[in-house]
């Protein structure tokens, strides 16, 4: 049985996870604070995981019906994300596994977001093909085994979410982006306007959002005031084609490359019904598997971490006392 | 039974046990080569060492944690820590301030004739003052006794010297922020003691000693005294320009 913290965006998160059993997955999400900043402003999600974080710890050990004494480790995102944040993380369960002597196991978030394929209710074993786009990352990743991942293509700029956020913000749709402009595009033509799918021609597995939000920067501009307002369907639809073909591009060339046999689709943009869709029929095409988690475990949670550090080797005590947390990768990234 | 404090709000790591007056263990880390503070690395093995030095956790049964105002960052390394601790051990809480920390410095030195001939009498007032960075400073003015008079402030070089000189009797100034703005406080009359003088670094036997006068609080209320807002607006603009460049 392993508690799990999570606090490396803003999401405050603490699970006790037995195996592929979830006993409990608490996340308090701050998105309301940070909407009106139209983005996670660092100190402002710093300031709110120390708020959260031990009421969210004492909520998932209370309903998971289990004692601090009881769990076999603390597990914790050590990275990658915003330091701050981190550390909030980090130092709490640093000091909880340190009172009851219990082993600290420091967990890469990416590897999270690939681990919760391993959780019920569906969980399933490598090897699959795992595309992770949130608003703080979009990677694909290689997954051969339990304990690490290949990253076989990751962004060069931007999240996908991100790409999400910012665009909803240039359209006046609120945060965050991606179930803002999901909604908009709903009224919309996806063909009105032709943004670039960037990095379709390079052959590699690596994604580029920067371009496609300065396109429509541009367009917006010469659009003006008025025919903005009255485009934004359209725009949101046109711009959520733009980031959902790179995305599958990306899937399919990393498919044509691999011989994979299953497909998972992770991190708050698989919550997209056209990313869905689409990968659906990709899968469909080539009569391979596709996997989604529910949805509460592609957001980031602290379930994931725990799934990670359920294949990650544990650090005793007293040796992770000097553990520090990494805005990078962890240091047992894979 | 005994109290650990510590303090993360300034650059140096500092931690102690003790028992009334009595200090039965204590600690202190200064920042790495890089200059950068080693609270996150160090907290909880000065935290181990010293428990161990003094007993063992059996003998603790108070938690005692700098509340700043400080480092935002090295505020929520100690306080997390000590919230997660106390959680976990059962142990009461309170939060202690750090410039009264300070404060309590200036009036050991002061009480046990560490100043030439101040015979036992407080007879200044400590003005603890931290640098806060982007030119400013935290101060909150004590009286002899190192009792707080007044909040806590953040104010410029400037606003400091003018509340310098409203205080009676003269202060004595201690703190990085008093360091930082020596020839500005002396221009007033404000006595700083020089450099190397330890009456400059927050002590945990003096968070010790405040920590066990408070009331102990839930754990969940120990916050970190900010005292300014999060700046989301300087954030906020540097993306704008990201944004449209
Ligand atoms: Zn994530």
């Amino acid at each position: 049985m392993i508690l799990a913290l999570e606090t490396s965006c803003d999401d405050t998160c603490a699970a006790v996870v037995d195996g592929p059993r979830i006993l409990s997955n608490v996340v308090s999400s701050q998105a309301s604070f940070h909407e009106q900043y139209g983005g996670v402003v660092p100190e402002v999600a710093s300031r709110h995981h120390l708020q959260l974080v031990n009421a969210v710890t004492d909520a998932a050990l209370s309903q998971a019906g289990a004692e601090l004494s009881q769990v076999d480790a603390v597990a914790v995102t050590q990275g990658p994300g915003l330091i701050g944040a981190l550390l909030v993380g980090m130092s709490t369960a640093k000091a909880l596994a340190s009172a009851v002597r219990k082993p600290l196991i420091p967990a890469d978030h990416l590897h999270g977001h690939v681990a919760a394929n391993f959780l019920e209710p569906d969980p399933i074993d490598p090897p699959f093909l795992c595309l992770v786009a949130s608003g703080g990352h979009t990677l694909l990743a290689g997954v051969s085994d339990h304990s690490s991942f290949e990253t076989l293509g990751q962004t060069l700029d931007d999240a996908a979410g991100e790409a999400f956020d910012k665009g909803a913000r240039l359209l006046g749709l609120g945060y965050p982006g991606g179930p803002a402009i999901q909604r908009a595009a709903q009224e919309g033509d996806p063909a009105a306007f032709g943004f670039p799918v960037a990095m379709s021609r390079d052959p590699g597995l690596d994604f580029s959002f920067s371009g496609l939000k300065t396109a429509l920067v541009y367009r917006v501009r010469e659009l003006g005031e008025e025919r903005t307002a009255a485009s934004v369907p359209d725009l949101a639809a046109s711009y959520q084609r733009a980031i959902v073909d790179q995305l599958v591009v990306k899937l399919e060339r990393a498919l044509d490359r691999g011989g994979w046999g299953v497909v998972a689709l992770g991190g708050g943009v698989a919550a997209n019904v056209e990313l869905r869709e689409r990968a659906g029929q990709l899968c469909e095409a080539r009569e391979i598997g596709l996997k989604l988690v529910p949805l509460e475990l592609c957001t980031d949670n602290a379930a994931m971490i725990a799934a990670a550090a359920a294949h990650t080797e544990p650090i005793p005590y007293p040796d992770y006392l000097t553990f520090d947390a990494s805005a990078q990768a962890a240091n047992l990234a894979v | 039974m005994a109290t650990l404090g510590f303090d993360t709000a300034t650059a140096i790591l500092t931690v102690a046990v003790a028992d009334g007056r009595e200090v039965l263990a204590e600690g202190t880390r200064t920042p790495g080569s890089d200059g950068r503070p080693r609270h996150s690395p160090l907290l909880l093995l000065e935290v181990e060492r010293c428990v161990e030095g003094a007993g063992g956790w059996s003998r603790i049964d108070r938690l005692a944690v700098g509340v700043g105002p400080g480092s935002y960052t090295g505020l929520r390394i100690g306080i997390s820590t000590a919230r997660a601790l106390a959680q976990a051990r059962g142990l009461e809480i309170t939060g202690v301030s750090t410039l009264s920390a300070l404060a309590m410095g200036v009036f050991s030195r002061e009480t046990t004739g560490g100043s030439p001939g101040s015979g036992g009498q407080a007879t200044r007032a400590p003005l603890p003052v931290l640098d806060a960075r982007r030119g400013q400073t935290f101060v909150q003015v004590h009286d002899p006794r190192a009792e707080p008079r007044g909040e806590p402030l953040v104010l410029g070089p400037e606003e400091l010297c003018e509340l310098a000189a409203t205080v009676a009797p003269k202060p004595l100034a201690a703190g990085d922020g008093a360091l930082r703005f020596r020839a500005e406080l002396e221009s007033v009359g404000v006595e700083v003691p020089e450099d190397r003088d330890p009456v400059h670094s927050v002590q945990a036997r003096h968070v010790c000693v405040l920590g066990e006068m408070a009331d102990a609080a839930p754990a969940e209320t120990i916050e970190p005294l900010y005292l300014r807002e999060p700046d989301a607006k300087r954030w906020l603009k540097r993306d704008e320009r990201t944004d449209t460049g």
